[in-house]
């Protein structure tokens, strides 16, 4: 018994509106996205010939190929490097830092950035990571460079640091929870079994968190995929990703070849979270 | 490292994952802090370092508009959208995690429904919608378009955070309500509502900060005036100048001040909640 | 410090003098959480295939002592021998021990043939081995049955069955439990625990069990080890303790007692006469008298008053019933002492009763049934 009776007429009509709203502009918006991706002819209209033209005329540029390929790196080494890290501050957070008021601190040291914009954060690493950079600066004050490395802004590495800046944490995040979730007496138990340290790691709670880990992948995948704005401040006009392709057709009206390049994006993107789905599966029957 | 005793291999762990975890903190401000101290630059000051003095000459000039930059309107647009998409994410997100509660027949389906709002990216969702207006003939604004598209972000947020809030929530207290003879609204609003009131204010804070930082789905939906995060884009675009700078520094001034009020508001309300018993 | 100490505690050096067959040996353990002190001083000697039992109040440092015999927690004063060799300083997977924990912390991404397997491939048993032994003691335990299960489909029973499997099929020493039964419906915990001790006795480990059940601990214990703020308060069979408590706080502690605090008024031919708050009684000395003037306590067991007062019990007061409980084998009294105090008079259930609520009778008992408390505690 609560405030709302189960299966009742009123639960639908507390959920109508939500319901309403997100069909409205998420679903239907993405499926006029796809039927858009196969308009042939000119003229924008809704009676526009359906033709798998603009499909044959992006697969035939071999740049465009190319470029799916190196977003899917790109993003394959964000969620590597990010989940390395996140589960390594994850760990820490948790298991190694003993007192309760520390890690409170130390987790919102983490965590306040994010209520910042994440537009802002990717803007100050441009004062980073140019000619006059503080890196630069800082290697030439110590000594470690003679002449400025102009490998840093404009470059995919940039990219790379700034990102890793942005998103470690969500890798983290979901691993933070899972660590919180196993209580201590497994850790207990799985010793008084005859189990060393790094064993129990490996044998219990690694396998425990692996639902947070895969949920942190799949976070930093999307967002990296998406995320055309940190690419276009710290790349230039030098490098671009396929998000960026996406903003470049439409600023050029080619609103087909856009609307191409945004569905081989959501392709990759539920490729992506269909495999990650799979993994966390066999991995919880194999143990 | 079998050679070690387990208590030095533990605690050597723990100082490497230690300075793993510092050093990562440092990167993450570092450049936030980086702008804040540059945002104080000298009138001849360029966009890093050395800074020729300290001022607050562009915090000066990005309070004198000027035709080329002016952010005082994108500001303003920006506070309304995010007033007006944290009061309607507030309002709608509760009343779907209630329905929630109901377990209404495809209340599965609902909550994937939601969770797509947050799967679906910024450019794909924003894109769709721009071009849904304009076969449907509707002109792009900062107040309607944009809202909109913003709210189906920062909706899914607000309700993942109300779930939460009444996974935690103890029925029992709405059922002693009800069995002294409450009606199910005044339930709800006496005895539920206070109870859910942290959750509220999240689902607030998500809205608001969520929506004033939005970038992509403003990009593709607010026709011809911009909201902050696309003017600081614009300028940028232009110009590199310590002016933007003192934009962010001030935006993230804000943004940690209303996070600190509202965590200080949790804080209190759950000392409220438990202080009486303790 | 114990009261009736078998041994002086010894140095941790002269480890020649441990006997072998003792399973498990502690020595003066000390343990400290910053300012705060759980195990202070305990000392400890379990023979061979012994059943004991912590008993105590929550926080009297029984699960801490548990946890450095596990080597869970690391004592910062004392030594531990498991089976005469010397494990204080050894880790927890070194330590031919095992566990049972008060939630079971079984695991739950395993199936309950893996887990139970756990300890052997820890042990590096080859797979062959493993499965015939976690066939042999999922049939003896069984939950053959559930061998394919996953902890979060199991009940209660089903997992503490699993739990016990699991520690049980590394044949330990040793196997420590932490209040193993709390956890199960109220039905199901007799049963367990006659499993369980038939099980101690059949397979010879030591069993060290820690509860706050009296009834627990009574039962089950062949030595029971009574424990408050950090100290053992007195250690022996349930009938030691139960007979012939040696400090207020195991009188208190332990049920059906009632405590008298009073001072030595005169002492000759090995009787002590104690003025009370309720009266002054005759206690029989134990050891050295006290000296005169000096603060003892004493103890008679409620089942030992009489209302049938005759010259054979010149230990008597007069009291007001305030309550009649009535168990079944037991029919208890309680009154209301003179110093503010409850009396409890136990008697038969079978007998008719002859006190009612309200009344004033006097009760009394024979001078040996007062007992001393030599200890140091309470």
């Amino acid at each position: 018994m609560s405030t709302i009776r189960v299966r009742s007429p009123a639960s639908y009509w507390l959920a109508f509106p939500a319901a309403t709203w997100m069909l409205g502009v998420v679903v239907v918006p993405i499926v006029l996205l796809v039927w858009v991706s196969f308009w042939g002819g000119r003229a924008f209209s809704t009676s526009s010939p359906l033709t798998l033209d603009n499909y044959t005329k992006f697969f035939a540029n071999p740049t465009y190929i190319k470029l799916i390929g190196s977003t899917v790196v790109h993003t394959v080494t964000l969620m590597a490097v990010t989940g390395v890290l996140g589960y390594c501050i994850a760990y820490f957070l948790v298991v190694k830092v003993k007192s309760p008021r520390w890690r409170l601190l130390l987790f919102l040291a983490f965590i306040v950035p994010f209520w910042t914009s994440t537009l802002i954060r990717a803007i100050a690493w441009v004062p980073f990571l140019g000619v006059n950079g503080v890196i630069n600066q800082t290697l030439m004050f110590v000594g470690a460079t003679q002449s400025p490395i102009e490998a840093f802004l404009y470059s995919r590495a940039g990219i790379t640091m700034a990102q890793v800046s942005l998103y470690t944490m969500l890798a983290a995040g979901p691993v933070v929870y899972m660590l919180n979730s196993i209580p201590p007496q497994l850790r207990e138990a799985a010793m008084t079994l005859k189990a060393a340290p790094f064993t129990v790691f490996r044998r219990i709670i690694f396998p425990l968190t692996l639902p947070g880990v895969v949920i942190g992948q799949v976070l930093v995948f999307l967002n990296v995929m998406s995320d055309f704005a940190t690419v276009a401040t710290i790349g230039g006009n030098k490098h671009a990703l396929l998000s960026n392709l996406v903003m470049l057709f439409y600023e050029g009206s080619q609103i087909r070849a856009a609307s191409v390049v945004a569905v081989m994006l959501m392709i990759c993107m539920l490729v992506g979270v269909v495999v990650a789905l799979r993994v966390v599966d066999i991995r919880r029957l194999g143990a | 490292m079998r050679a070690l005793d387990y208590r030095t291999r533990s605690r050597l762990t723990a100082w490497v994952l230690g300075i793993l975890t510092v050093s990562f903190l440092a990167y993450q401000w570092l450049p936030i802090f980086t702008l804040g101290v540059l945002s104080f630059a000298g009138p001849t000051g360029g966009t890093t370092f050395p800074m020729n003095g300290t001022s607050l000459h562009w915090y000066q000039e990005v309070w004198r508009a000027t035709v080329m930059n002016d952010f005082k309107p994108p500001l303003l647009r920006s506070t309304l959208l995010a007033l007006a998409c944290s009061a309607t994410t507030v309002v709608l997100s509760v009343m779907a995690a209630q329905a929630m509660r109901g377990q209404f027949r495809g209340h599965g389906w609902f909550f994937y429904l939601l969770l797509l709002g947050i799967m679906a990216p910024g450019i794909l969702v924003g894109f769709g919608f721009a071009i849904m207006m304009r076969l449907m003939g509707v002109e792009l604004s900062w107040d309607t378009t944009t809202f909109l598209t913003h709210v189906s972000w920062t909706l899914p947020f607000g309700f993942l955070t109300m779930l939460a809030i009444f996974n935690r929530f103890d029925k029992k207290l709405e059922e002693a309500a009800l069995t002294l003879g409450a009606s199910r609204i005044v339930a709800f609003r006496r005895v539920t509502f206070p109870l859910i009131l942290p959750g509220v204010i999240g689902a607030g804070l998500f809205g608001f900060s969520l929506s004033y930082d939005e970038f992509p789905r403003s990009m593709f939906t607010t026709g011809p005036d911009m909201t902050l995060p696309l003017a600081v884009m614009a300028q940028l675009d232009r110009q590199l100048t310590p002016e933007i700078y003192a934009v962010g520094t001030t935006t993230t001034f804000f943004s940690l001040i209303a996070v600190t009020m509202c965590t200080f508001a949790f804080w209190a309300m759950r000392r409220q909640v438990r202080g009486r018993n303790s | 410090m114990d009261s009736l100490a078998h041994d002086p505690p010894q140095s941790v050096a002269v480890q020649g003098l441990a006997r072998p067959q003792l399973d498990l040996e502690l020595r003066g353990i000390r343990k400290r959480f910053g300012g705060f002190t759980a195990v202070d001083g305990v000392s400890l000697k379990v023979e061979k295939g012994q059943f004991v039992c912590l008993l105590g109040p929550s926080g009297c440092g029984k699960t801490t002592t548990l946890r450095c015999i596990a080597g869970l927690e690391e004592p910062d004063d004392g030594g531990i021998l498991i089976g005469g060799k010397e494990v204080t300083r050894d880790p927890p997977w070194q330590r031919d021990i095992a566990m049972m924990f008060q939630d079971f912390a079984l695991f739950p991404h395993m199936t309950v043939a893996k887990q139970v397997g756990f300890g052997l491939e820890m042990l590096k048993k080859p797979k062959a081995e493993i499965a015939r032994r976690v066939q042999h003691v999922l049939k003896s335990f069984e939950i053959l049955e559930l061998a394919e299960r996953k902890p979060a489909s199991l009940s209660g029973g089903q997992r503490q069955r699993v739990a016990l499997a699991r520690a049980m099929i590394t044949e330990p020493r040793i196997l420590l439990l932490d209040e193993p039964i709390g956890a199960l419906d109220y039905s199901l915990r007799e049963t367990v625990m006659l499993e369980l001790k038939l099980l101690q006795q059949r397979t010879g480990i030591s069993f060290i069990w820690v509860t706050h059940d009296q009834n627990e601990a009574f039962s089950l214990g062949d030595l029971v080890v009574v424990m408050n703020h950090a100290r053992i308060e007195q250690q022996g069979t349930p009938e030691d303790i139960l007979q012939r408590p040696s400090t207020a706080f195991v009188a208190g502690f332990v049920q059906g007692n009632n405590v008298f605090h009073g001072r030595v008024v005169d002492h000759s031919a090995g009787l002590l006469r104690v003025e009370t708050a309720a009266g002054t009684f005759m206690v029989p000395s134990i050891g050295k008298a006290p000296d005169l003037g000096s603060e003892v306590s004493f103890s008679v067991r409620a089942e030992r008053l009489t209302d049938a007062v005759t010259d054979q019990h010149p230990n008597r007061l007069s009291v007001k019933c305030t309550t009649v409980e009535y168990f079944g084998a037991v029919r208890r009294h309680i009154f209301q002492r003179r110093d503010g105090e409850l009396l409890k008079y136990d008697q038969f259930g079978a007998q008719s009763q002859r006190i009612a609520v309200g009344q004033t009778a006097v009760l009394g008992w024979q001078v040996e049934d007062s007992v001393l408390h030599v200890g140091v505690g309470g």
